[in-house]
């Protein structure tokens, strides 16, 4: 098995953007991508593609790989479209580093979009409840907003987790973001804006809640061959996991975690060969304020209902032990569904290459996590920079 | 001697004051109404029904799969056409043969459906559920709502003596224009009222009684002053008249007036007290029933436990303003899979893993635990459990076939319910309803009732929600 690498990771600006179709944000994402690859790539080499999306608004359902691959001038080759909600890219992505291992192609792109602003709100809300359990879940009246509160409740309840909690985690979100130009909600929040601003669902405030967003990502995942051949500085893909769930959160045994991402990042720590402790930065689904808090427990950054205390000794703070979202997460750089996975691991790919907005001192090992819906598919990746000049 | 073996009641948990009515439009409509029951969005015909008939099942000795004919009557159905009684049956767990009957379009069905169950010859149950609308400008001022429900057996606590019908045309008095759902009457006051009266006192002079001792009389009670003219020259008190009279506090309920009047008289009777019940029916005719012995179906808990609205609420919860048709669809479950669910959405149906013993709720694909492809053994799990997780959906946050709902009830509580029995627990997502949901916290202690989740392609689609054990 041939070792996969990060070469290039590109994203468009995410936001709203009227002016902006899914085929042209992909287009900047791809661009952005190509261009970040040190010695330049030629599209030409890529023999294979991965695209996640939801397809929120309905504007392409099927064939919503192809119509982003050709446009970006990959033509003819064999693109999937990769669904699985909110972690589409994520999968999409595991999708291209398990073709390049197998030695199926030397270069595969994984990539995601997702146009969410340009509907009426009673559209983006019929949307927002579709990677919910339908036929349950759905139909007793909640969209993802309800469910994640369901989940906080939960958690206050059983381990003393407070409204200030989520608030911090859209503080610290808050404050990266604003530093990150592609960020949708690049600007500074105190405690207090969060925890008083209006009740979205009940514990979750405005400000604990992802907002909508347009934006794509895209990642060049290549061989060592490759790797070694464009660039003095890959990143090399050290770890890889993903599970799936029951859809519903009531289905699962647990309200206060996420089996899939504790499962994902079990297998991501033993393929790297590392402790959650090794972990020098980590971009997690921060969805809703409260899916931070349970992603720290799940991956293993803290002991189970100790999230919020993380948070208040500052451990995720940029300068704190182990920082995490540092890019602003989807609470402040935005969410857009099928962009978000391979969203994060641009993130990751700059902070190991030294290039992050808000950059970590010297990190080795970073993480990327990757939730879909409520916890029904997760997928966690491990990164590691390479030594210079050993790719 | 065949009669009512038991009764249940369900008045809506709403109340608006006659004075609320009268401040907004400068007159009040309705003699003698103090307050009336108000539907919340989420109750119909269906639900109180289902409810009463829920009270009376528990209350009486007879096991569900033996009630043998089930006799519906409403004014107000959810669907202008359509069998109403078979989603009672379901919801009650009834047998698949049992007889099923709808009484509709009088106030007169009451009766009807009374009497079809006091002519069988086997555990029969009589529903009268009704919520007529009308003008909101005069019209509707006094209509209501509630549902009363009778098991009818061989073996009664409260006999039937007699019955008897009266006929004639008398139309107008009280009438629905086709397509219309709101009620409307002549308005020539001296001929509704002689109707009435010519009715009301032919059907209780064919009586084989003497009415001259009853304990109760509920007659047709549109307002307070009808039962007293209709019955005029017939030897009863006012005292009797008054037993029988709950239109003062749930308001005209249409069809379930004179059976919740009935639940009044028989509530306060005692050994073997008489109550009187006559029908009216526009159109035209009259039903006069006598009873005797006595029953407590609950009804003055009912009333007294209201919590009272005021006048812009009342129009929302009503539907006459409010309700919108919103962009974007709702989700989509095809009807022929939301009937695949209805022992989940009504019963309560789990399974039980026959290898490792878990619960499965839904009881769908393999065991949950053991992740076995199993044959489920069916369990009904318990109606009551506690809250696991709660949230609160406000203006807004609800998924586009909750809009209508969210617009005329306001946020909703929806909450993650564990129900245990011997053998484990299941959860199950569900919407909160009769309650403020802010008051609402994980570990409380909920109970299950039938209401109208929501309609999609026109058609009404019920299921359970939760609401406190404590109201």
């Amino acid at each position: 098995m041939t070792e996969a690498y990060v070469v290039g990771a590109g994203q468009s600006p995410f936001g709203s953007f009227p002016d902006e179709s899914y085929r042209s944000l992909f287009e900047t994402a791809f661009e952005r991508a190509l261009d970040s690859v040190d010695g330049g790539f030629e599209r030409e080499r890529i023999e294979e593609a991965f695209v996640g999306t939801l397809g929120v608004g309905g504007r392409q359902l099927g064939l919503s790989g192809p119509a982003v691959t050709e446009h970006v001038g990959l033509h003819g080759i064999p693109t999937t479209r990769v669904e699985n909600a909110c972690s589409a890219s994520g999968f999409a992505f595991r999708n291209a580093v398990t073709a390049v291992r197998a030695g199926l192609a030397d270069v595969v792109l994984a990539g995601g979009y997702e146009i969410m602003t340009d509907t009426g709100s009673d559209h983006t809300k019929w949307w927002l409840g579709v990677s919910g359990e339908t036929e349950w879940e759905r139909l007793s009246g909640t969209t993802f907003a309800g469910v994640y509160a369901q989940m906080a409740s939960a958690h206050m309840d059983e381990y003393g987790t407070t409204a200030e909690d989520l608030s911090r985690v859209a503080v610290k979100n808050h404050r990266n973001g604003a530093r990150n130009p592609n960020a949708q909600l690049g600007f500074e929040c105190t405690l207090e804006d969060a925890t008083s601003a209006p009740t979205v669902a009940d514990p979750l405030t405005l400000y604990h809640c992802c907002p909508t967003t347009d934006g794509a990502s895209a990642v060049l995942v290549a061989s060592e061959e490759v790797a070694r051949e464009v660039t003095d500085r890959p990143v090399r893909v050290a770890g890889m996991g993903a599970s799936s769930d029951r859809v519903g959160l009531f289905q699962r045994g647990t309200l206060t975690g996420i089996p899939a991402s504790r499962r994902a990042a079990e297998r991501a720590y033993d393929e790297a060969g590392i402790e959650p402790g090794d972990v020098d930065f980590a971009e997690v689904h921060d969805c809703f304020a409260i899916a931070e808090i349970v992603a720290y427990e799940d991956l293993g950054f803290c002991e189970r209902g100790e999230g919020g205390q993380l948070l208040r000794d500052g451990v995720t703070d940029p300068d704190g032990a182990l920082p995490v979202n540092t890019s602003g997460g989807l609470k402040s750089k935005g969410h857009p569904i099928g962009a978000t996975g391979t969203g994060q691991i641009v993130e990751a790919f700059e902070q190991l290459r030294g290039g992050a907005h808000t950059q970590v001192e010297n990190p080795r090992y970073g993480l990327a996590h990757n939730v879909g819906g409520s916890g029904g598919s997760a997928t966690v990746h491990v990164f590691e920079r390479s030594a210079e000049g050993s790719a | 001697m065949r009669g009512i073996e038991a009764a249940g009641v369900c008045i809506p948990r709403l109340r608006i004051s006659a004075d609320a009515v009268a401040d907004a439009w400068g007159r009040f409509s309705g003699t003698g109404i103090e307050e009336k029951a108000v539907p919340t969005a989420d109750e119909d015909a269906l639900t109180l029904g289902i409810a009463a008939a829920e009270a009376a099942m528990a209350e009486g000795g007879v096991d569900p799969r033996d009630v043998s004919l089930v006799s519906f009557a409403t004014t107000t159905p959810p669907l202008e056409e359509e069998a109403l009684a078979p989603r009672l049956v379901r919801a009650l767990g009834l047998s698949e043969s049992v007889s099923v009957r709808t009484h509709a379009q009088s106030t007169l069905s009451g009766a009807q459906a009374l009497s079809a169950c006091l002519s069988a010859t086997s555990p029969a149950l009589a529903v009268a559920s009704d919520l007529p609308r009308g003008d909101p400008a005069g019209a509707d001022h006094p209509f209501g709502a509630g549902a009363a429900a009778f098991l009818v057996t061989d073996s009664a606590a409260v006999t039937h003596l007699d019955s008897a019908t009266y006929v004639d045309e008398f139309p107008g008095v009280r009438y629905r224009e086709r397509g219309d759902d709101e009620v409307a009457g002549l308005g020539a006051t001296a001929y509704e009222r002689d109707a009435v009266r010519t009715s009301v006192i032919e059907a209780v002079n064919r009586l084989d009684a003497d009415v001259s001792n009853v304990h109760a009389a509920a007659i047709h009670q549109p307002d307070t002053r009808t039962p007293t003219r209709a019955t005029r020259g017939l030897p009863l008190d006012t005292e009797p008249l008054r037993r029988g009279t709950v239109v003062d506090r749930v308001g005209d309920a249409g069809a379930a007036g004179v059976p919740l009047g009935l639940l009044s008289g028989l509530a306060s009777a005692r050994g073997d007290d008489r109550t009187l019940a006559v029908f009216f029916g526009s159109g035209g005719g009259a039903t006069a029933m006598l009873f005797e012995g006595s029953a407590d179906a609950g009804l003055d808990d009912q009333l007294d436990r209201g919590e009272r609205i005021a006048y812009p609420a009342y129009l929302r919860q009503r539907g006459y303003v409010g309700g919108a048709e919103v962009a974007g669809g709702g989700a989509h479950v095809s009807l022929p899979s939301w009937r695949r669910s209805l022992d989940q959405r009504y019963r309560l149906v789990a399974g039980t893993c026959p290898r490792c013993g878990s619960l499965a709720f839904p009881p769908e694909g393999v065991c949950p635990e053991c992740h076995r492809n199993v044959d489920f053994d069916r369990v009904e799990l318990p109606r009551v459990g506690r809250v696991r997780a709660v949230t609160v959906i406000g203006q807004g946050g609800a998924p586009p076939e909750f809009t209508d709902q969210q617009r005329r009830d306001g946020a909703y509580g929806v909450a993650i319910v564990e129900l245990s029995t011997d053998d484990g627990s299941a959860t199950l997502p569900a919407q909160l309803t009769d309650v403020d949901p802010e008051t609402v916290a994980v570990g409380d202690e909920v109970r299950a009732v039938i209401r109208r989740i929501y309609e999609q392609e026109g058609i009404p689609r019920y299921g359970v929600k939760f609401t406190p054990t404590g109201t």
